[in-house]
């Protein structure tokens, strides 16, 4: 049987390094500025950063819901879902993080990377 | 005299599910205040926590996968149905090994070990749906949050557990 006293310690030690991990993760740079919205681990889309001079929306279908997709001059968020949770708007606006937007229902993944991985490449300048 | 015994069994794994139930429906409403992927209270676990006390590991299965299946169901939120099996039957698991090693006034223990073997149960399914590597990233934050929620809702299950002894005799 191991004592209370040692479980606080462990879960307060897990807590402090924990803790630095996820500030560190949370705070650390993306390698990039290109948007790449993946759903179903497929890049559907990528648009870079740095070359948006407008503001626009797009709608990325999925075969479980919608998520519409805002672009501003060096970052992106998702607007508007139809998934139940809304995690991914509440998320907000992304501009150099590395950690990923996610839509766990509908599992659409927004990354800043270096390059865009989509078929047709950035297309910030197009749109 | 067996018999008696059998209908009582029935009639809590009955009662737990639907009160699992219930709590699992109302946390649904709780607004999302923060904006990261898996966090959230887990407080349809205090009840896995109690029956694995007060009942044994079957019921408690049955307990769970009543609750999750029936939840998933009712919120039609049937895709969120896998991310909860996973994270669920990792937390069982991991609970049903501490059960021994752990005294009752302990099992909030169990609550904090049990939400993190959730969320670890829930990244790996995000990762493996998404195909999303980096999703790893959120494994620090989630470690976090399932120490803090884990020993609420743990200290809530050691509470009843002691309360609710008459209960079960």
């Amino acid at each position: 049987m191991i004592k209370t006293k040692t479980w606080i310690m462990i879960f307060a030690a897990m807590l402090l390094i924990f803790g630095a991990v996820s500030f560190w993760s949370f705070t650390r740079p993306s390698k990039g500025t290109v948007a790449n919205i993946y759903v179903n681990g497929e890049c559907v889309r990528s648009v870079d950063l740095s070359l948006v001079t407008e503001s626009f929306e797009f709608t990325v279908e999925t075969s479980a819901g919608t998520n519409v997709i805002q672009v501003e001059p060096g970052r992106i968020r998702v607007k508007e879902a139809d998934c139940p949770d809304q995690v991914c708007v509440h998320a907000g606006w992304i501009a150099d993080s590395a950690n990923p937007v996610v839509c766990l229902p509908h599992r659409l993944v927004i990354r800043l990377e270096k390059n865009g991985k989509s078929a047709d490449g950035p297309d910030a300048v197009s749109k | 005299m067996r018999k008696k015994i059998e209908t009582k069994r029935i009639t809590m794994d009955a009662v737990l599910t639907a009160t699992a139930l219930v709590i699992f429906i109302i946390e649904l409403q709780f607004p999302e205040i923060i904006p990261i992927p898996g966090i959230k209270l887990g407080l349809a676990n205090v009840i896995t926590l109690v029956a694995m006390f007060r009942l044994g590991p079957a019921d408690t299965l049955a307990i769970l996968l009543g609750r999750i299946l029936l939840g998933g169901m009712f919120s039609g939120r049937i895709i969120s149905v896998l991310y909860s099996l996973a994270g669920g039957l990792l937390c069982y698991g991991v609970t049903l090994l501490l059960r021994k090693t752990v005294s009752e006034s302990q099992i909030w223990v169990c609550g904090v070990l049990g939400a993190i073997a959730h969320n670890v149960g829930q990244i790996l399914t995000a990762v493996a749906l998404t195909r999303t590597p980096e999703l790893f990233g959120y494994f620090p934050i989630l470690v976090v949050s399932g120490i803090l929620t884990g020993a609420f809702t743990g200290g809530i299950a050691a509470f009843t557990v002691k309360k609710t002894k008459k209960l079960w005799e």
